[in-house]
């Protein structure tokens, strides 16, 4: 459960990373905006990416 | 002499135990994780400078994305119809098939000249790093032409990250490299959103009507930088498709296709090739031309993503530039007897380190990509050769690993001789391994036709 949790708040934290240049293209927020929003995405998507990447696979029995 | 170089082979042998024998049929992996893969692999602090050299070099846009287009294909054809077949029917790492083609001894010197060519192309990897940390001390970024270092700052900033990629490598390289794994996508989306944020600067609108008019007239405008080369279609071309020529055509990815379970997944190669090698391309090109068309990697991560493209600059150096150093130290430690792991790795990565202080490794990163594709290109023409041609000619195939030679004098001689003749054509040196390619072909058949009982 957990590893669906981290891995979903990384994709999250991902998408993230990617809205805020669009923001910023389509002139919505100020570069410095853009800047701090995508350097804590980026803290955020390392932080869960992390987590999950180091939690153990569910292993499946047949 | 010979003795010497039997103890080294033998040596090396040990070290490459582990993937002697053929991948069994249980290990072979799906063809989603060689996506994965490539897409990860491609993506390095290096893809900073190409595209942004591109743009120096005085490309158009149209040459740059119809050579991009056509160059990356024919290195995913490279892949799919030269390495992963060979990779599928020996199913062995190049070291151990080229050990039974070349013998030992040969395999041992192919070994050495791959890890010097790896600790440059790491060396590189610092310098463009050093950029990124050159900018909190306000160390100026060498010129376009330098060669030497251009102050003690910069020798100083390459030596400390020399130093802690190096320590980084010891400490251990399995985890680092499920860190590296981590950070692959992000620093992907690095480069889009730096490109992207860069893009009102340069006059481009919300809705994107004008961004081939600002790519034709702003950016790639076919004016090449003072003391640059004019680059047209098929320098483009030509560079997309040797920029991993070592791996497909040199069959250094024979290590990764063996797992594949049809020859076909090389074409996965894609997955690597069009986000890696097109994609950041084109994102590092519109970056330069933000700073102005400053030649300084730190600077345009800076600009276009603030802290966070910084990040990604380094980060991007280092993934690449551990795996890379893992890489040498392991063909390093043929040639140093009983030294343990650690030793060998901080010998690559003090090499590496003196190495990165020269910024000639990324000023000229084109030039040298260039030439490390050319160096062990003549190796990948032997073993096609071998694997292919041979027995279409009813000629005996595996003549070193039959009769014990040491060294296949044939297989050196094509080699050297590939390269002495590639050294004077007269053509640029991005076309070089093509002609190259095909000489080295057919002298190993010739040669080898010339058949000697060698016992």
């Amino acid at each position: 459960m957990q590893r669906i949790i981290y891995g979903t708040l990384s994709l999250v934290s991902l998408a993230l990373c990617l809205i805020f240049p669009i923001v910023h293209f389509m002139g919505k927020i100020k570069a410095d905006r853009f800047k701090s929003g995508f350097l804590f995405a980026s803290l955020a998507w390392f932080i869960f990416a992390t987590l999950w990447a180091t939690r153990p696979k569910k292993s499946s029995k047949t | 002499m010979a003795g010497k170089i039997a103890a080294l082979a033998s040596r090396l042998d040990k070290l490459y135990e582990f993937d002697r024998e053929p991948v069994s049929p249980d290990k072979l992996q799906s063809g989603g994780k060689f996506a994965g893969l490539f897409a990860g692999e491609h993506v390095a602090a290096t893809e900073f400078v190409i595209g942004a050299f591109f743009v120096l070099h005085g490309v158009t846009a149209k040459d740059l994305i119809t050579g991009l287009l056509l160059g990356n294909l024919l290195a995913v054809l490279s892949w799919t119809f030269v390495c992963a077949p060979i990779a599928v029917r020996t199913r062995l790492t190049l070291y151990w098939y080229l050990r039974k083609i070349a013998g030992p001894g040969l395999t041992v010197i192919y070994n050495i000249a791959n890890a010097v060519l790896y600790c440059i192309l790491a060396g590189a990897m610092i310098a463009v790093s050093a950029t990124a940390v050159g900018l909190a001390f306000h160390i100026k970024s060498p010129s376009l032409s330098a060669v030497f270092p251009n102050s003690l700052g910069w020798v100083l900033i390459t030596f400390c990250i020399g130093a802690a990629f190096t320590a980084l490598a010891i400490l251990g390289f399995e985890k680092l490299s499920k860190f590296a794994e981590v950070c692959s996508p992000w620093i992907f989306i690095v480069f889009i959103a730096g490109a992207l944020a860069v893009l009102p600067s340069l006059g481009v609108r919300s809705d994107f009507a004008n961004v081939w008019e600002v790519a034709k007239t702003k950016v790639w405008n076919g004016i090449a930088a003072p003391g640059q080369d004019q680059f047209g279609f098929w320098h483009i071309l030509f560079f997309a498709w040797f920029c991993n020529l070592a791996m497909h055509i040199g069959l250094s990815d024979l290590a990764i296709f063996r797992y594949a379970k049809k020859w076909t997944y090389g074409l996965y190669t894609a997955f690597g090739m069009y986000p890696g090698h097109m994609l950041a391309w084109i994102c590092s090109g519109i970056m330069v031309v933000a700073v102005g068309r400053q030649m300084n990697p730190g600077l345009m991560a800076f600009e276009a993503a603030g802290f966070a493209g910084v990040a990604g600059l380094l980060l991007a150096g280092w993934t690449t530039a551990n795996p890379t150093l893992y890489r040498a130290g392991l063909a390093l430690q043929a040639i140093t007897p009983n030294w343990p792991r650690w030793k060998i790795t901080l010998a690559a990565g003090t090499l590496t380190t003196v190495i990165s202080c020269f910024p000639v490794v990324f000023m000229k990163l084109l030039d040298y990509v260039a030439i490390y594709g050319l160096v062990l290109m003549p190796i990948g023409a032997v073993v096609f050769a071998e694997h292919w041609v041979l027995p279409l000619f009813s000629m005996e195939q595996y003549r070193a690993e039959k009769y014990g030679w040491m060294v296949n004098w044939r297989a050196l001689a094509v080699w050297i001789g590939t390269l002495v003749i590639c050294f004077f054509l007269p053509i640029h040196l991005y076309f070089r391994w093509l002609p190259g390619y095909f000489i080295a072909l057919v002298s190993y058949v010739l040669l080898q036709a010339i058949k000697k009982n060698h016992r």
